[in-house]
């Protein structure tokens, strides 16, 4: 169990690290970015940014240093200056990167003009990294400053200030899907081929057919816009809380910022996300069921005389919600940007909707802290997943 | 012989009808009986879609301006035409605009299928066949990226793509072929081509999981044994005699796809990171009307619609393909 526990927690350190340096790398190939249209503006006459200026910018997004070392800087935090041993400085004259590049411009074969990085006239040494800034690194929960969202404030701020709201909704959401899920899919497993199954299996096929946006906009339609045309209880769509009061038919006035308020602005998205969870969950659950309802242990259980609902609840369940486990589990990395649909929809202010912006946005640096935490979260989410094995089926053993 | 023949037919007077596999098939296809109302409202989609253009009364980017937000059923001032569906927020033929919209989302979906199930089929062959270290590093990969939630992963490779577009190079005569298929200009074909890059890209990897496993119990079946033994290559035993034996659950994930597709391309347009406007799709037509709906309700509906009969219709009709190639598969 220990060794096993070690082996997996090296191997869930290596998936981490790469995919860390797989987000840098799209971070860094990403287009656009802060120094974009900045050559243009070099051109016009009133806002004149000489090359100091240009150079200056550059070194402030670090985009004067070379690759690794950037990487290095962005994940640990560290080369801060030159390595110190013993009081003695190494290193420090090693170039790292260029603070001035010469540029030209070139013409390629098809005749398409471009500018190009011929060589350097002023190098960075290892040494001038004194004194900058420089984030805690991104194991240590740094991911750098905001590029836009929040111009030169730490990601971890905008990210702190939204997961509260994810976590609400996506919990509840979750939370409730199970609540109801199961036993739908247990009882409509149990009732093969009634009437209800009928009806169930149908309306479950057509909500897991259902794209969700479209069903986030028809129940926008149904519940928030029509009602309130027609002067009848409705339900605010839009943002997690109301900017000024406003007026609901039978509640009366609702305070801005009141927890009414707020109650009554998570039902319609909670209401989309569980909808759509608990027609694939009890799908699922109905199948597995079906599949242990038909195993020789569970005749052998009726066989002995045992009570159905003991046959049910202790025999077929328990062996048909191993699968689902699994599924539950992964519900976790999802928590993070898996809503992104759904928070957009509604304007919830949730990590989904920060990433749909950071990328609409270019902000890189935000959007890569919610990709990273996504795969840190699938990790951790698969160990949890065979843990989890192990304790619902004491079958599985680790391996 | 022809007395043993004729002795024979003689004792059984009823010949057997012969039932081909292929038989075997359309018959528990035709059995499924929402499989079979599928595929006639796919067929009815398809054909209206090829004849977009005949059928359109507008071309998809005639715009007027002063005519925008007309109702359904309004008469065009300049031309006397009739916008069945009204028209959009600058005045554009929203009926029109669906039909070609209906021309691409189909396209788009349809090629991702073939790229990602050609390159899942592939991928899934080898690692199944040599096995080894190969194996476990290509299914470590796969299990990964299919655990990772796709939509973020989508989301910021197509926003890459979309304002890079030169960064993959597609050859000039895919664009102007697909062009002429979708009815767009080649430099707008670039666009959907993407698309189907990004979304195959991702999509792979649940039938290379599926060819794994069936290339696994094919490895051990004594036709391969012979094959190898009449001195096959490896590759003509994976091309020749593998694939074509492992194909089931493949068709049946392709068309389980094609509705996963549609969906996706649908999502991505409609947040802004998919097919951008001024070429029509479902989505972005969806994506469009968001702002104006507390107005007119009926915007949203009229590109929604298709996309989710599309959807239902290809699950059906997965379904019932799953139940008529191998019905051990069903759920």
């Amino acid at each position: 169990m220990t060794s096993y526990l070690i082996r997996r927690v090296f191997q869930m350190i290596l998936v981490i690290l790469v995919s860390a340096a797989a987000s840098y790398a799209l971070l860094n190939f990403a287009p656009g970015g802060p120094m974009s249209g900045l050559r243009q503006i070099t051109q016009n006459s009133r806002f004149r940014i000489t090359e100091e200026d240009f150079a200056r910018i550059r070194a402030y997004f670090e985009l004067d240093l070379s690759v690794p070392i950037r990487f290095s800087r962005w994940l640990i935090g560290q080369p801060r200056g030159p390595i110190v041993i013993f009081g003695k400085e190494l290193f420090a004259n090693t170039p790292i990167g260029c603070y001035k590049e010469i540029q030209a411009t070139v013409q390629d074969a098809r005749g398409n003009f471009s500018v190009k990085t011929i060589g350097c006239s002023e190098y960075v040494y290892l040494k001038d990294l004194v004194g900058r800034r420089t984030s805690n690194g991104v194991l240590r929960g740094d991911f750098g400053n905001s590029w836009k969202l929040s111009r030169d404030r730490p990601v971890s701020n905008l990210l702190v200030s939204r997961l509260p709201k994810t976590i609400q909704l996506s919990g509840l959401a979750v939370l409730l899907s199970l609540i109801v899920g199961l036993p739908l899919g247990v009882y409509s497993a149990l009732k093969q081929y009634s009437r209800f199954d009928y009806i169930f299996t149908t309306l479950a096929f057509m909500g897991s057919a259902m794209p969700t946006f479209f069903f986030g906009i028809l129940a926008i339609m149904l519940f928030s816009i029509i009602p309130n045309r027609i002067g009848w209880f409705y339900l605010p769509a839009g943002s997690s809380v109301a900017v000024r009061d406003y007026a609901v038919p039978i509640l009366g006035t609702v305070k801005a910022n009141s927890p009414l308020d707020a109650a009554l602005h998570l039902i319609l998205p909670v209401l989309v996300l569980t909808i759509v969870s608990v027609s694939g969950w009890s799908r699922y659950v109905r199948g597995s069921m079906l599949e242990v309802l038909r195993q020789d242990y569970v005749r052998t259980a009726r066989a002995k005389g045992l009570v159905e609902r003991v046959v049910i609840a202790k025999h077929a369940l328990r062996n048909a919600l191993i699968p689902f486990v699994t599924i539950v589990v992964f519900t976790l990395p999802g928590i993070i940007g898996g809503a992104i649909i759904t928070e957009t929809i509604f304007s919830w202010p949730g990590m989904g909707r920060l990433y749909f912006l950071a990328l609409g946005e270019s902000d890189y640096p935000v959007a890569m802290a919610v990709l990273f935490l996504t795969a840190v979260l699938t990790v951790i989410a698969t160990l949890l997943r065979d843990i989890l094995y192990t304790l619902v089926d004491p079958r599985i053993r680790f391996s | 012989m022809a007395t043993k023949a004729a002795n024979l037919s003689a004792v059984t007077p009823r010949p057997v009808k012969e039932e081909t596999p292929l038989s075997i098939i359309l018959r528990r296809f035709r059995k499924h009986r929402m499989a079979m109302i599928s595929l006639g409202v796919i067929l009815v989609v398809f054909i209206i879609s090829m004849f977009a253009k005949q059928l359109a009364p507008f071309s998809a980017d005639d715009l007027n301006v002063s005519n925008r937000f007309g109702a359904p059923g309004s008469v065009s001032a300049d031309t006397g035409k009739v916008h069945v569906l009204g028209t959009d927020n600058i005045g554009r033929d929203y009926f029109s605009r669906l039909l070609y919209a209906g021309r691409i989302s189909l396209t788009v979906a349809f090629l991702s299928v073939l790229v990602s199930e050609l390159i899942g089929i592939v991928v899934g062959a080898i690692a199944g066949f040599y096995g080894g270290w190969i194996d476990s590093l290509l299914m470590r990969f796969v299990e990964f990226l299919l655990t990772i939630p796709s939509l973020p992963l989508l989301l910021i490779i197509s926003s890459m793509l979309l304002r890079n577009p030169d960064l993959i190079p597609i050859p000039a005569p895919v664009l102007n072929i697909l062009g002429k298929v979708m009815l767009l200009r080649p430099s707008d074909a670039r666009q959907a081509v993407l698309i189907v890059l990004v979304l195959a890209g991702l999509g792979w990897l649940t039938a290379a999981q599926l060819m794994r496993g069936s290339i696994l119990s094919l490895r051990e079946q004594t036709f391969v044994e012979a094959a190898r033994s009449l001195g096959a290559s490896n590759g003509r035993i994976i091309f020749n005699h593998m694939i074509p034996n492992s194909m089931a659950p493949i068709i049946v994930d392709a068309s389980l796809s094609l509705a996963g597709y549609i969906v996706a391309e649908a999502s991505l347009s409609f947040l802004g990171f998919g097919i951008q406007d001024p070429i029509p799709t479902w989505g972005n037509m969806l994506s469009a009307t968001q702002t104006y709906m507390y107005d007119r309700p009926w915007l949203p509906l009229i590109p929604g619609l298709p996309i989710f009969l599309c959807s239902l219709a290809f699950n059906y009709i997965g379904d019932g393909l799953r139940d008529a190639l191998d019905p051990r598969l069903k759920t």
